[in-house]
């Protein structure tokens, strides 16, 4: 068989979501020479590009969606993290770096963990602070942690308030630079304005859009 | 013609004086009653008072005996986090294992946890409409009872990973809802709406719901029809045209159709049954009460082929809504009222 061909199988056992044979198909691309490199751009780049294209044409629902991520995870941690030491697989500059947390008043976290998956897949170094997060915390969590983003996430809209001062509790701190992205449930009948947000994503992929996109103005 | 004639007639396709308005309104009643939502969910009175009064104030056609989605899960034993403004919330999933489900007993509805309360608010509110406006209880379906007793995400796992035990917890689940929703008809309400957002196609595939889903629904509805119910009803949130076409397999006769799917798309992808819905529920918030008139009129001019439609919300009107945008539906339903119209007189008005 050859690699490309193999490197199909394993784009294909990701977006179905099978984590045991993700990984050997990885393990067996790697012993027969690939790089980690193409590993991470052939494969698992093209699996995400794949499932974007199913959320894109809403061909998509979330079991899928946190069963490929979970075998995009197993990639990244049984085979990726053997070749690469973390300071290589993720970059902790603030334009690489997203805090992620669902606001006070919710503990939802399914969809929060999948964008944490996603972008975790995609080199962005996040930290989860959990859910039922005070505004204040957001703040000054992510100058902590030297954070470009704020990810916050929920499903109730009576929590848009707690959302709203994020934004306001950056301008006292004078860390607008801090962008803040929302996303999750009732929030995707928002808009960045009913919120105070830089961003409303309508769906995990959107977030990796944004966050490229501003790369590339930049 | 009584709020109970209006919704019976439509449902059958008999002409009515104007268009049944019957949106999600739960928690945000309380505030016209000065009740936390808290003194909501947890009082029996305070939940009946806040939807009679909700009833005189806005106009609309139903009364709703329902607390929270948490109501069932609470009863099967997971602990909540209460607060004073917000709908208590399952603090953390009772079981981590499909193998834990032997762990749990099924709850006793005239007793285990607020099930009594809502029981009682039924009774309530059924005493004081009597049949001249239907009490509509809330029941939550097999897989989000499971989903918030086992956590969401651990649910979803479970059903790629141990499909097997997944069906013996929706088999417990769907026990939970039989007989909290018997116990519900019993006290006095006239029907339910069954809730089921994890049935959603936005969270599993159409496949799940047609397989673990539908046989159970179809199995409830019947049930609860035996058990006197004027209406099988369902309420799914979120694009759920791939199951649309199915709901008729499992003997709903009124679908809830969210937002996300077009009024005249959801009424050919149900076929004859029912349909309520598709106000944006945040708009209740974010819109003015011109704005949401306008809207339910284009709903209303967009089934005016329809006899069997009633206007509401897609989903739950926000507890933070405002009252005079829900009241704007009532008046959209009255300014193009049509008693005895034609329904090209309908479109036109």
């Amino acid at each position: 068989m050859s690699k490309h061909t193999e490197i199909d199988e394993l784009i294909q056992a990701i977006v179905g979501g099978e984590a045991h044979l993700s990984v050997s198909l990885a393990e067996r691309l790697i012993a027969k020479g690939l790089t980690i490199e193409s590993l991470i751009q052939d494969g698992l780049t093209a699996a995400l590009q794949s499932l974007n294209a199913k959320c894109t044409n809403e061909e998509f629902n979330l079991l899928e969606i946190v069963l490929a991520g979970r075998a995009m995870m197993a990639v990244m941690d049984n085979v990726v993290a053997r070749y690469l030491s973390p300071s290589k697989t993720v970059v902790s500059e603030p334009d690489r770096t997203i805090l992620l947390g669902t606001i006070e008043g919710d503990i939802h976290e399914l969809g929060k963990h999948v964008v944490k998956m996603l972008l975790r897949s995609s080199g962005y170094r996040v930290i989860d602070i959990g859910k039922d997060i005070r505004p204040e915390e957001f703040v000054d969590r992510a100058i902590q942690q030297n954070a470009g983003y704020i990810g916050v996430s929920s499903l109730l809209t009576p929590t848009i308030p707690s959302i709203r001062r994020i934004k306001e509790l950056l301008h006292k701190a004078g860390r607008e630079d801090i962008k803040v992205i929302a996303g999750g449930g009732a929030i995707q009948q928002t808009t960045k304005g009913d919120l105070n947000v830089d961003f409303v994503a309508r769906s995990a992929f959107d977030i990796l859009h944004y966050l490229k996109n501003l790369k590339s103005e930049a | 013609m009584t709020s109970y004639e209006r919704v019976i007639n439509s449902l059958k396709k008999k002409l009515t004086d104007r268009v049944p308005v019957v949106p999600e309104v739960f928690g945000v009643t309380a505030k016209l009653c000065d009740y936390s939502l808290y003194d909501y969910v947890t009082d029996a009175s305070k939940l009946a008072e806040s939807q009679l009064r909700a009833r005189e104030v806005i106009g609309h056609d139903m009364v709703f005996a329902f607390a929270d989605l948490a109501v069932e899960s609470e009863a099967i034993g997971c602990e909540m986090i209460y607060k004073e403004d917000t709908y208590p919330a399952v603090k953390q999933p009772l079981i981590k294992n499909t193998g834990d489900l032997e762990t749990l007993a099924l709850p006793n509805p005239l007793k285990d946890g607020r099930m009594p309360v809502v029981i009682e608010a039924s009774s309530r509110l059924r005493d004081a409409v009597g049949d001249t406006c239907i009490v509509a209880a809330c029941v939550m379906g097999p897989l989000s009872i499971a989903g918030q007793i086992m956590g969401i995400e651990n649910l979803l796992y479970q059903l790629v990973d141990t499909p097997d035990a997944v069906e013996k917890v929706l088999d417990f689940t769907e026990e939970v809802t039989r007989r909290y929703g018997k116990a519900l008809l019993q006290a006095g309400a006239h029907c339910h709406i069954l809730f089921d957002p994890v049935a959603s196609p936005m969270v599993v595939p159409q496949e799940i719901f047609l397989r673990l889903e539908l046989p159970r629904l179809k199995k409830l509805f019947k049930e609860f029809k035996q058990e006197g119910s004027l209406i099988c009803w369902l309420s799914i949130a979120g694009n759920t045209r791939k199951i649309l076409p199915y709901y008729r397999d499992a003997d709903v006769e009124l679908a809830t159709v969210d937002y996300t799917v077009s009024l005249s798309d959801a009424c050919k992808l149900v076929g004859d049954l029912a349909v309520n819905g598709n106000l944006m529920p945040f708009s209740f918030v974010s819109h003015s009460p011109e704005k949401i008139k306008d809207t339910a009129k284009m709903c209303i001019r967009e089934t005016a082929n329809k006899r069997d439609y009633l206007l509401g919300s897609g989903c739950e009107i926000p507890v933070e809504a405002s009252i005079e945008g829900i009241k704007a539906l009532v008046e959209a339903s009255h300014e193009l009222s049509y008693s005895g119209n034609t329904t090209d007189e309908r479109k036109k008005n």
